[in-house]
């Protein structure tokens, strides 16, 4: 009861509030000659579950309390397992709390994917209607998209910056926390819209589509419209952080890279998640309010959705990659034993990155009946982009070239990332192009190509990090063996799956169907069986993450021997970090010169070695 | 010495990417003039990436090969300062070869694709008159009106008076279809002809297509009119077959749906 206490009282108080938002008011506007939609008892009652869920979990006792000047109720700090399930402040326990929800998340994404491999591994239906594969397909794609967006970002971020930095913790530990328990209600809503018929739009819910489909579209909107406010709170959140936090001496130019490309990421997700919430919302209030954005019997204009919804959805991408950049090469310079090549150029190219990031979204719009002249700006920007991003791989290769490799696990996936990433971003510009792109626009080339950039780049580069910073979160150090073959499995296995279909989408295989034409039989059943293969590898990873970190042995403060803050303190850290800010005196890498240092702890500071 | 091995490795990788880019052959059937330009353009950008590709291959080869360490950490090499020179010089390659990829495939490509001049491609900015049609004016030498609905194709042809649920075209012709969509978005595509055009409600969107060459669906799937914008329940299978005829054999397939 001490531990599941919390949530059970925040779900109690979320279905009262599903219940009194949603069909009591609905009841007592019809009784009262009122209309009500169903739609709008959906989306009321779901807001007012997730206030019902937040207040439940502990919001109202530590924090709102003090709105109507009553005196707060806290926990006590240091409560083993029974933080990780309340709406605790610390930084460390929300980056756990992150990191195991949205890997779940990812097995669930992962596990509808092997549905649509099943469904797809012979022409034909075998498994699913056709209608149940939109919403498989729908479902794995907002999901993917949702961990893509939080898992580095809300996870490692959450975990490592405060750390990395020489914090106690984020700026506003509650406001951190109000982001984190924000994102359960939106997996539940995901998942029961099923109950409600589902949604068939995909991720992208394009109207007039999403204005007519099934109520499960309606939940879909409220969990991304409630998702995308946990973004825009994380981003605030990390950009004062890192802007007022950090610890004396610690200027910009000696902020560890991960930490350039939270505060990167975390100014394009505070920026430009509006509008999607935007669109959205227009997309909801077409269904409950009878407006005419983009419904076709009104006379809407559905391609305005597409321009506002890409002009966050293209950046958001990015929100994606470049905590993965940053990631990849924080693990490439320490495993290479050598100061992080062209440093300053990667923080140019990460600021270079959210820039261009916001003025190239019609490139996914070319076949979509815009205005032509849009066409060649578009086309120019995106392919601008290749710039900064080869800077990264500028960085990456020196620092290769000029280290002396120490291939570990988290290093392996590192250097997987270069190759996966270098294969997205260059397929991206066949994407780019116009003349290649309208054959290429929705075929399985652009499936293969973002699965490249996002699962090959960000999640390849997510497995480095938490292999990497797996010792400093758990204390505990994972086992080698199943690393290494975690990672050669998933390595083969992830270009075994997605090499083929560039081939299938250059061949007319479009995306987001559930049969088709039998002449793509043979690449569809290679695909299928590599992705099976794929899901498997990551059991591995389970069972690793799982086993190690009950029973792995104990693990040093700093088993890398690495340079920056964080493996500086203990294993895990203690509540407040630091027991005195430390001073940080030269760059965060500071291999192969002798007697530089990055920092200096206070006396009671962890082994510095 | 380094240098000199990295450079040997990539030009050893560049000359075997290059030759297989070169000889690459894996297109679906290309059966219109704008099928031979997306081709070209795809094959050009597989030559221009062969170098960047092999150049990041050549350097993770090296380094994983011949820059591993000894040790558990290995002993990190001593720190030498960077040389200035070596990013400027890749950005301003990185940059030189992204503005020419911009310029060719990029705009020549689009313009090509259109069928106007660059300049005119380039001209027609915000101040002008802003259309919501792909460039390549009004004129065709047969229109076609393609209406999308949940979940069919059907296909008008007003100058001879006819209309059919096959896409049936003649060749050599320049085709203009003018696309819209009675519910929902769709998109039409045809796999053969290398381009696609949305169908929106309340929108009329166009596209200009010249067959090349003759075939049915019977023949290649390419040959397919599919839809390529998730429209629900009936998307993967709203397909319909494309015929391309000789001018005379068209002509005799529009008397006889005229005489229906
Ligand atoms: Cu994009
Ligand atoms: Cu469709």
């Amino acid at each position: 009861m001490r531990v599941t206490g919390p949530v059970l009282k925040g779900l109690l108080y979320g279905a009262v509030g599903y219940v009194l938002g949603g069909p009591v008011l609905a009841a007592v506007v019809r009784a009262a000659g009122g209309s009500f939609p169903f739609d709008l008892e959906l989306a009321a009652g779901s807001v007012l579950g997730t206030v019902g869920w937040l207040a439940g979990v502990g919001m109202w006792d530590v924090w709102a309390r003090g709105w109507f000047g009553l005196p707060l109720r806290s926990w006590p700090e240091d409560d083993g397992v029974a933080r990780y399930f309340r709406f605790t402040t610390d930084h460390k326990v929300i980056g756990i709390q992150y990191l195991v929800t949205f890997l779940g998340l990812l097995f669930l994404g992962g596990a509808l994917a092997m549905l649509m491999r099943w469904e797809l591994m012979r022409p034909g239906m075998q498994l699913l209607t056709l209608n149940g594969f939109n919403q498989v397909m729908s479902l794995h794609g907002i999901i993917m998209i949702a961990v893509a967006v939080a898992i580095l970002l809300g996870g490692l971020g959450n975990y490592c910056v405060p750390l990395m930095i020489g914090a106690h913790d984020m700026a506003f530990p509650r406001v951190n926390a109000l982001s984190y328990w924000l994102t359960p209600p939106v997996a539940v809503m995901l998942l029961a819209s099923l109950l409600v018929g589902g949604w068939d739009s995909g991720w992208t819910a394009y109207p007039p589509l999403s204005t007519v489909n099934a109520p499960g579209q309606v939940l879909m909107i409220v969990a991304v419209v409630i998702f995308g406010l946990s973004s825009i709170l994380g981003g605030i959140n990390f950009l004062v952080t890192i802007a007022r936090m950090r610890a004396p001496g610690m200027t910009w130019g000696r902020l560890p890279i991960f930490v350039w490309s939270v505060f990167a990421a975390s100014l394009l997700s505070f920026v430009v998640t509006q509008y999607l919430a935007a669109s959205l919302l227009m997309v909801l209030l077409d269904r409950v309010a009878g407006m005419s954005y983009f419904h076709f019997a009104r006379g809407g204009t559905p391609v305005v959705y597409q321009q506002l919804f890409w002009f966050y959805s293209h950046p958001a991408v990015y929100i994606m990659i470049v905590p993965a950049f940053g990631a990849a090469l924080e693990v490439i310079t320490h495993f290479a034993r050598t100061p992080l090549y062209a440093y300053r150029w990667v923080v140019g190219a990460f600021l270079g990155i959210v820039g261009l990031s916001t003025i190239v979204w019609a490139h996914h719009n070319f076949t979509s009946g815009m205005p032509d002249w849009m066409h060649a700006p578009m086309l120019a920007t995106t392919e601008a982009i290749s710039v900064p991003t080869g800077l990264v791989f500028l960085s990456a290769l020196g620092t290769l070239l000029r280290g002396r490799l120490w291939l570990r696990t988290p290093m392996l996936f590192a250097l997987a990332w270069v190759w996966n990433f270098l294969i997205g971003g260059i397929t991206g510009i066949f994407n780019a192009d116009v003349a290649t792109d309208l054959h290429l626009h929705d075929t399985y080339f652009v499936v293969a190509h973002f699965h490249y950039t996002i699962m090959g780049g960000e999640i390849f580069a997510l497995l480095a990090a938490v292999y990497y910073w797996y010792p400093k979160i758990t204390g505990r150090m994972y086992d080698e063996r199943l690393g290494r073959l975690h990672f050669w499995w998933s390595f083969l296995a992830f270009n075994a799956t997605f090499l083929p279909m560039f081939w299938a989408g250059l061949h007319g295989m479009n995306r987001r169907i559930a049969d088709y034409p039998a002449a793509l039989g043979s690449v569809n059943l290679w695909t299928s069986l590599a992705a099976f293969l794929l899901g498997a590898s990551f059991l591995v990873f389970l069972y690793n993450f799982v086993v190690s970190w009950v029973r792995g042995p104990r693990a040093e403060a700093n088993p890398w021997q690495a340079s920056t803050l964080e493996w500086q303190v203990p294993s895990p850290p203690p509540v407040e970090n630091f027991p005195a800010p430390p001073a940080v005196v030269g760059a965060p890498y500071v291999y192969g010169m002798p007697g530089v240092r990055h920092a200096v702890l206070g006396a009671a500071g962890g082994s510095e070695r | 010495m380094r240098v000199g091995v990295l450079a040997a490795w990539w030009l050893v990788l560049t000359g075997l990417l290059v030759w297989a880019a070169s000889r690459f052959q894996g297109f679906p059937l290309a059966a219109a003039r704008e099928a031979a330009v997306a081709d070209h353009a795809f094959r050009f950008l597989m030559l221009m990436a062969s170098p960047v590709f092999t150049l990041v291959m050549a350097a993770l080869l090296y380094s994983v090969l011949s820059r591993r360490g000894q040790g558990d950490p290995p002993e990190p090499p001593p720190y030498v300062p960077e040389h200035p020179a070596v990013p400027r010089v890749w950005f301003a390659l990185t940059a030189a070869l992204a503005a020419y990829v911009i310029y060719n495939p990029g705009l020549v490509g689009l313009a090509e694709m259109r069928e106007v001049p660059l300049s005119q491609l380039l001209g027609s900015s915000p101040g002008g008159r802003v259309r919501l049609a792909s460039l390549g004016g009004a004129e065709g030498d047969l229109v076609v009106r393609v209406r999308a609905s949940r979940w069919l194709w059907q296909f008008e042809y007003p100058e001879q008076g006819i209309a059919a649920r096959e896409l049936v075209l003649p060749v050599g012709r320049r085709v203009r279809f003018e696309v819209t969509a009675t519910d929902i978005v769709h998109s039409f595509w045809v796999p053969a002809f290398r381009t696609k055009i949305d169908a929106v409600p309340n929108l009329t969107t166009y596209l200009h297509v010249t067959p090349t060459r003759t075939g049915s669906f019977e023949e290649s799937v390419d040959l397919r009119v599919q839809c390529a914008e998730l429209c629900g329940v009936g998307h993967a299978l709203m397909a319909s077959p494309v015929r391309v005829l000789e001018p005379e054999k068209f002509d005799a397939w529009v008397a006889q749906q005229a005489r229906r």
